[in-house]
């Protein structure tokens, strides 16, 4: 297969992250979780599970089931697995968030609920492993963007057989309690440095190019970035189990994986704006400028976390560079991108069919950039702000930061779900002949 | 007769356009090849970048469009990304509306 398919139910997967996202900002603005609690209070991790499973990793699945095809020029192994997984993914964090409500108190001691939760997040995050290795395996590739995918996804098993460690030691019937004491830094630095980001890296390689019509990076830039990613995750992962196993401590492992960390993000830097520089097209896309504002939420969140390390603050201020890394370079990139993908596969799944038969509008018609702007802009400067009261210690500021998120994320939804609706295309060629419109919450393939 | 049909094909094949650039895909330089032979048209062509999900129905644009050619029996379309596309490979006219250095 040379052209790629689309999805059908990449936009489920869209717009049940998106759903999570708005619940996780309205529970920080009415004060559940940190900063109200402590970062280990089965509140905050309510939350943050929230963000980190509901949002980023829902809009990661449904990105990865339309563009790894991409990425690798072959369809998907399974398509009939992607809504399975949607489901189990949806009950298992459900019950997952019920097991946190035990654990807080809020809900009748039903400890059974964390070790379900976990059977449940497995089995879909396997389906979703599964299919898209399977993908890249049959398909080859050299070592390029997809190779970041592969080591994303075995960060995601690692995040998830230690989040099942934890499930089942916390519901009494595993003796993992050094790893329960010691292993969470492990299992957020897989999953937020590992899945999410590695995962979120490759895939910008890709769009960016392909959407700013840059020239693709030279093969050895690429893998160098790669292995030290790689290697910043595995040591963080296997050396740190050995520490905790050897119960010598895991803070040289983090600082060297820091280090290395350190490294590959510079030379990732160092591609992105090789991307920007090089591109053809002299106007940048909304998308593509919002994108940059993730990129330097990332630079930010680096600078932060060296500036914080060297003055031996970075444990008191662990959560603001969490949060920074979580909604400023992660689901800032994720919303561009969005931005950008519900357009496409919009317009592909509305007019692809009658290409060629009648006149059909742009991509860039189905969005109005001037209107959806303001909303990006409120988006970032909230989530800086948020930021920056989180290291100063002011709660209420940061409530109404975490408020000004969730309306500036409701600001943007409303603009996706116009762009679904094709709301903003006017004339014969909103629906020529022959063509349908799409159903908001799947595609019609 | 036969350049006449192959410049009716091209011509068809500008109802075709790149959803991202928007412009028709003879002018952004996509269409490699065109040959009539015995009523057959076969085309080669590309788009921008290999895997696209745009690829696939920009084939099937390019097939429907030339089909409609009146002495056009059939159409056979290759996609190819072999030499890859290049915005070097744009009309001059398009690149300046493109903003294409």
């Amino acid at each position: 297969m040379i052209g790629g398919n689309l999805t059908k139910w990449t936009m489920s997967y869209f717009a049940v992250a998106i759903v999570w996202l708005i619940i996780g900002e309205c529970l920080m603005t009415i004060g559940f979780g940190f900063p109200f609690a402590a970062t280990e209070a089965p509140d905050t991790l309510f939350v943050v599970h929230i963000v980190c499973i509901g949002w980023l990793s829902m809009a990661m699945c449904g990105a990865l089931f339309q563009f790894v095809p991409v990425l690798v020029a072959k369809p998907l192994f399974a398509d009939s697995w992607q809504l399975p997984a949607l489901m189990l993914l949806t009950v298992g964090l459900v019950a997952l968030l019920g097991g946190f409500m035990v654990l807080g108190g809020h809900l009748p001691v039903w400890l059974w609920l964390l070790p379900t939760a976990a059977l449940l997040l497995v089995a879909g995050f396997g389906l979703v492993v599964t299919d898209l290795a399977i993908t890249i395996w049959r398909a080859r590739a050299s070592i390029g963007p997809a190779y970041f995918v592969i080591a994303g996804l075995c960060s995601l098993c690692a995040t998830a057989a230690l989040g099942s460690a934890f499930a089942w030691s916390l519901a009494g019937l595993g003796g993992a309690s050094a790893l329960l004491r010691s292993g969470i830094p492990l299992h957020a630095i897989a999953g937020l440095g590992g899945w999410l980001t590695l995962t979120a890296m490759g895939v910008s390689y890709r769009l960016l190019a392909m959407f700013m019509l840059a020239p693709d990076l030279d093969k050895r830039r690429i893998r160098t970035t790669l292995f030290a990613g790689s290697a910043t995750i595995g040591l963080v992962v296997a050396g740190g189990l050995f520490a905790i196993a050897r119960e010598i401590g895991i803070n040289v492992v983090l600082i060297s994986a820091g280090c290395l960390g350190f490294i590959t993000l510079a030379l990732y830097g160092r591609n992105i704006i090789s991307l920007y520089w090089r591109r053809e097209r002299a106007q940048l896309e909304l998308n593509a400028k919002m994108s940059a504002w993730g990129f330097v939420s990332l630079a930010a969140a680096v600078l932060l976390a060296a500036v914080l390390a060297i003055s031996g603050s970075f444990q008191t201020h662990v959560e603001a560079f969490a949060f920074l890394v979580a909604f400023g370079w992660l689901s800032g990139l994720v919303l561009a991108k969005l931005y950008k993908i519900v357009a496409f596969l919009t317009w592909l799944e509305t007019y692809g069919p009658v290409l060629g038969r009648s006149a059909t509008p742009r991509v860039q018609d189905l969005v109005i950039e001037r209107r959806a702007a303001k909303w990006f802009v409120a988006y970032f400067i909230s989530v800086w702000s948020g930021t920056a009261a989180l290291l100063l210690g002011q709660s209420a500021a940061f409530q109404v930061a975490a408020f000004a998120m969730a309306v500036a994320t409701l600001g943007i939804v409303q603009q996706l779900i116009r762009t679904r609706r094709l709301a903003d295309v006017t004339g014969p060629l909103r629906l020529p002949g022959g063509s349908r419109a799409p159903h908001l919450l799947y595609a019609s393939i | 007769m036969n350049d006449d049909l192959v410049a009716q094909v091209r011509n068809a094949l500008r109802e075709v356009i790149d959803p991202e650039l928007g412009h028709n895909i003879v002018d952004l330089g996509f269409i490699y090849d065109i040959t009539v032979v015995d009523g057959t048209a076969h085309i080669t062509m590309t788009a921008t970048t290999p895997g696209c999900p745009a690829s696939g129905f920009l084939k099937d644009g390019a097939f429907r469009s030339a089909s409609r050619v009146v002495g056009i029996d059939s159409v056979d379309v290759l996609m190819t990304f072999e030499p890859a596309w290049k915005p070097s490979m744009i009309e001059p006219a398009t690149k300046a509306l493109l903003g294409f250095p």
